[in-house]
């Protein structure tokens, strides 16, 4: 009996051992896949943050430029609708611009911003942007969206936005995804409000005020400049002023 | 340094995860009424990470697949056994690497941060911690 006892323990503990070890062989198998499914996640993370970071997917087609300088060169800076500036400055200036005009980029990129930090940022001036669509029809629908994201406090920043990033005139770039991305980029920050109010008739209409404005006024291209303060005789034309520094001593003379 | 109970990692992941759906859910509802989750310092960073075209993929919101897994990690930190805690660790460390990509997309591409993704992100992190140490340290084992 007793020898029969020793048999089945020394067979129990035998088999105690066995299924130890087993469980020591899995438990080593499934950290074994803990570890490969951690070195899984890190190299999938990386390539995905590695194609992203290189435009190639995850966001829009458009892939925006000089979002932080725009940021910069109009932050602290108040605006309204499309006006930059303090509201109480003397001197009032006035950009009839088209969204579209190649020449207003380079302004947008030369002239404008030296004007913005002489003589808006300071308080001497502020200017707003009118619309003045020569360009193509496509044109409406851009500055209708500017005045839209004016609405929201963000409309010098899509103006500035969209200059730096304009396509080849006529090349069908002004789509609906590229304006939204410009809004997005500019910050606006309630998109389907935008989205709503960019295509109310409202806008289109003072889109084409604007314009009607600009040729009443006897523009002829863009960008065209007008300017009125304590020293001029009500709004006065400037044309297309070659430098900052003639629009600079305009405002001198207006101031 | 031995693990802590199983039983308490199991009780603080569930806590955690349902505190999760919470989170992911006001992120989901906020959107789907066409606005944004309201940043609780001001500042318009959730508007901007709402409106931006990560928010959504193949056009649901990532506060969706949030949902998802939080649900999962509560099933997980309930049931006993191997299953449940490989599975676990399986879906934080999904959640986790997602909530990376995400942060990362914040920082670098949209530019804004939101807070309730930052605490999606945080509740996601001690998830991972919680279900990696259940797993390295009671895999195999009984239970």
């Amino acid at each position: 009996m007793s020898g029969k006892s020793a048999r089945e323990e020394r067979r129990e503990e035998r088999l105690q051992q066995e299924s130890e070890g087993e469980r020591q062989e899995r438990r080593r198998r499934l950290l074994q896949i803990g570890a490969g499914a951690v070195f899984v996640a890190v190299v999938a993370v990386a390539v995905v943050i590695v194609v992203v970071s290189s435009g190639g997917g995850g966001g829009g087609e458009v892939d925006l430029e000089d979002t932080r300088l725009v940021k910069n060169e109009l932050s602290g800076i108040p605006q309204e609708g499309l006006l930059l500036g303090r509201p109480q400055a003397k001197v009032t200036l006035w950009e009839y611009g088209d969204l579209q005009c190649p020449v207003c980029k380079a302004y947008s990129e030369e002239i404008v911003p030296e004007v913005i930090e002489s003589e808006v940022r300071g308080g001497a001036a502020k200017i707003e942007f009118r619309n003045f669509t020569i360009i193509g029809p496509e044109s409406v629908p851009a500055g209708a969206a500017a005045i839209a994201a004016g609405m929201q406090g963000r409309g010098w920043d899509y103006l500035e936005l969209f200059y730096r990033n304009q396509g080849t005139e006529g090349s069908g770039y002004v789509t609906d995804e590229f304006m939204t991305e410009v809004a997005k980029g500019a910050g606006v920050p309630n998109i389907a409000k935008w989205n709503k109010d960019r295509k109310s008739e409202k806008m289109i209409s003072e889109v084409e005020a604007t314009t009607s404005e600009a040729q009443r006024l006897g523009f002829t291209g863009t960008p065209s400049f007008a300017i009125e303060g304590p020293g001029t005789s009500g709004k006065e034309t400037l044309g297309t002023p070659g430098s900052a520094g003639t629009i600079e001593e305009a405002v001198e003379a207006a101031g | 340094m031995s693990a802590p109970a199983e039983g308490t990692l199991r009780a603080i992941a569930t806590f955690v995860a349902a505190f999760g759906i919470g989170v992911a859910t006001y992120i989901t509802i906020a959107d789907s009424g066409g606005g944004a989750p309201a940043c609780l310092a001001g500042g318009g960073g959730c508007e901007t990470v709402a409106d931006s075209s990560y928010s959504h993929i193949l056009g649901i919101n990532v506060a969706v697949f949030g949902i998802v897994g939080y649900v999962l990690l509560v099933a997980t930190a309930l049931l006993r056994g191997d299953a449940a805690r490989m599975a676990g660790f399986g879906i934080s460390l999904g959640g986790f690497g997602f909530s990376v990509y995400l942060t990362y997309l914040e920082l670098f591409k949209i530019e804004a941060i939101c807070q309730w993704c930052v605490a999606s992100a945080v509740l996601m992190t001690i998830l991972f911690g919680l279900n990696a140490v259940r797993m390295v340290g009671y895999v195999g084992r009984p239970g």
